[in-house]
């Protein structure tokens, strides 16, 4: 199988008032099509900044120095090269944590989808946007598509905000799909539900995922392959299975024994 | 329209009523404590009798209850009384000069807004850069001078000095260009202050990132996304504005000669004409009335959220 994503011996650091400090140490990882690839580790780990540095969405005090990222095997990301305008929101996709706030409160889904449909499919018509409009949102497993195109953000739960921000990644068809800590601001039933839509997501069109998240039961739930960030390091890396049955680092063990028992 | 909007529009009003009624009432009590007007405009040398027929004519005989609502029957039949100094009807005088003030706001606001918007902008989008310390440094300056100096140091350099322009009157688009530079640089000030603290507060919510993640133009982001977002309290300042300016050019207006209202306030208050100024009082109060319920329509039109 083709990789979608190869991000190889990355390397990033901040520049701060008196020194560079290491945001990401020599990281590789691999998502291939119709693969979940989990990004697990402690708050401050570096997994934002690894999911941002894909779509060239990083600081401005942020440097690349050294490794590189492909996608499809092209190289988009290397010190001193920066192609991720011409991949963002079209070839991938990102969710992000707070779906009331990842969207435009002054515009209604509609817009939003158009925007993104008029910007990543040339000489789209009127007919087109709205028949894809919908069927994006069918495919978010939205039965009442034509309130929900009508709608302002407010006007929706969270759940419903989080579908159609999942939805707003995928519609323009990318190949791959990130999604940062997209489930932390949920509650457990909408969570257990985004989870699930993911999984058919993936398997339905394909697409590789990138899913960012602190909770490692979540990403064992649902991923292939689990990288174990810590200090902008992978220290821990393989099946969900392997990950969650044999840690071999003892930060993953930790990572494990901070779940909170309740069951 | 929902219940609840409407329910919302009728309280705003109510309250808008209340605080025009408190404004009148205060316009009316000034009025009457400035003194006896007939001493004013008789001279001290009047007779008693001289005094006694123009308080009668003027309705000053009257229980003061009966004059506040004959005052505020008037008000709300448009009819503000006569001037002591012109002989003529309040109403029609102020109507007579609203057009010249309102083509020197309009020209002064409009400048205001299509300098300031864009330089608040700019600052904004350049966070921490020269560019944005440059705007913010001319922001400083042109709310901290003095409208009436600024006034005469444009007349010295560009009607005196140079001869480029004409120092005062009206009649031209030559003439309106000194006095609406004048008036814009405040409002344009306030505004690219406003414009870049509202702008670089809404560039930073996560629905920015989002849009870009999405491969937005930059320029669809910041305006569309940004600048809509940041829309709120610019365009409240810039009403609020309009109104300060409707009812308090008075200097440009003296500086210039320009035949507005804030002239004819001027005016009056020198004459001690005590109808006429309450009638531009209360005009302004309405103005300002008005423009609240403006700010609180647009509040509905831009944000959902509200509506
Ligand atoms: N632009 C920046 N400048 C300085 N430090 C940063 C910057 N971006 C991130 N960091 C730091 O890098 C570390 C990793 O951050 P992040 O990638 O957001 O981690 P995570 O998403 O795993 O919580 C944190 O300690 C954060 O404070
Ligand atoms: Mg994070």
């Amino acid at each position: 199988m083709t990789e979608l994503l190869t991000i190889s011996g990355l390397s990033i650091s901040a520049r701060l008032a008196d020194c560079d400090l290491r945001l990401l140490d020599d990281v590789d990882l691999a998502v291939r099509r119709g693969q979940i690839v989990g990004v697990v580790g402690e708050s401050g780990s570096g997994k934002t900044t690894l999911a941002r540095s894909v779509v060239g969405l990083l600081e401005k005090n942020v440097r690349v120095d050294g490794g590189s990222i492909s996608l499809a095997g092209e190289q988009v990301v290397a010190p001193g090269v920066d192609l991720t305008a011409g991949v963002r929101g079209g070839q991938v996709g990102m969710v992000f944590q707070d779906a009331s706030r990842s969207l435009n409160p002054l515009m209604k889904v509609r817009a939003h989808l158009a925007e993104v449909l008029h910007r990543h499919v040339p000489g789209i018509d009127k007919d087109e946007v709205r028949r894809r409009s919908v069927e994006v949102l069918e495919q978010m497993r939205i039965t009442d598509t034509a309130r929900v195109l009508d709608s302002y953000p407010h006007q929706l739960s969270g759940g419903l905000r989080q579908r159609v921000a999942i939805g707003l990644a995928v519609v323009t068809r990318p190949s791959l799909v990130i999604a940062d800590e997209c489930t932390t601001a949920l509650d457990v039933t909408t969570q257990t539900k985004v989870v699930e839509l993911f999984r058919t997501l993936v398997d339905e069109l394909g697409i590789g995922l990138l899913f960012v998240t602190h909770d490692l039961m979540l990403a064992s739930d649902l991923c292939d392959e689990i990288a174990v960030m810590s200090s902008g390091r992978v220290v821990e890396q393989g099946t969900a299975l392997h990950v969650l049955e044999s840690p071999e680092q003892d930060y993953t063990r930790r990572l494990l024994a901070a779940i909170p028992a309740w069951n | 329209m929902k219940a609840t909007t409407l329910r919302r529009i009728g309280a705003r009003v109510a309250t808008l009523l209340a605080s025009l009624l408190i404004a009148l009432t205060m316009a009316f009590a000034l009025g009457r404590l400035s003194g006896d007007p007939t001493a004013t405009i008789l001279g001290p040398m009047a007779l008693p009798e001289q005094r006694e027929a123009l308080r009668h004519q003027l309705g000053l005989d009257q229980p003061l209850l009966v004059q506040y609502f004959d005052y505020l029957k008037g008000v709300f039949t448009g009819d503000l009384g006569d001037s002591l100094q012109f002989y003529q009807s309040n109403t029609t005088m102020i109507l007579d000069r609203l057009p010249f003030t309102l083509q020197l706001v309009a020209a002064g606001m409009s400048l205001a807004i299509l300098i300031g918007i864009p330089l608040g902008v700019l600052a904004a989008t350049r966070e921490g850069t020269w560019w944005d310390r440059g705007a913010s440094t001319l922001a400083l300056l042109g709310q901290s001078v003095p409208v009436f100096w600024l006034g005469m140091m444009l007349v010295v350099l560009f009607a005196v000095k140079l001869g480029w322009l004409p120092a005062g009157q009206s009649g031209s688009l030559k003439h309106l260009i000194l006095p609406a530079v004048t008036m814009a640089l405040y409002p344009m000030a306030h505004i690219a202050r406003l414009t870049r603290a509202s702008m670089s507060d809404a560039l930073r919510e996560p629905f920015i990132d989002s849009a870009r993640a999405r491969g937005i133009s930059t320029t669809r982001v910041v305006w569309r996304h940004g600048f809509k977002n940041a829309m709120m309290p610019i365009l409240t300042i810039i009403v609020l504005q309009t109104g300060v300016l409707m009812s308090g050019a008075v200097a440009i207006e003296y500086v210039y000669s320009w035949p507005g209202l804030g002239q004819l306030a001027l005016q009056s208050i020198q004459f001690r004409d005590f109808p006429l100024v309450q009638a531009i009082v209360v005009f302004a109060a309405v103005i300002f009335v008005l423009l609240n319920l403006v700010v609180d329509l647009l509040h509905s039109v831009v944000d959902p959220r509200v509506r």
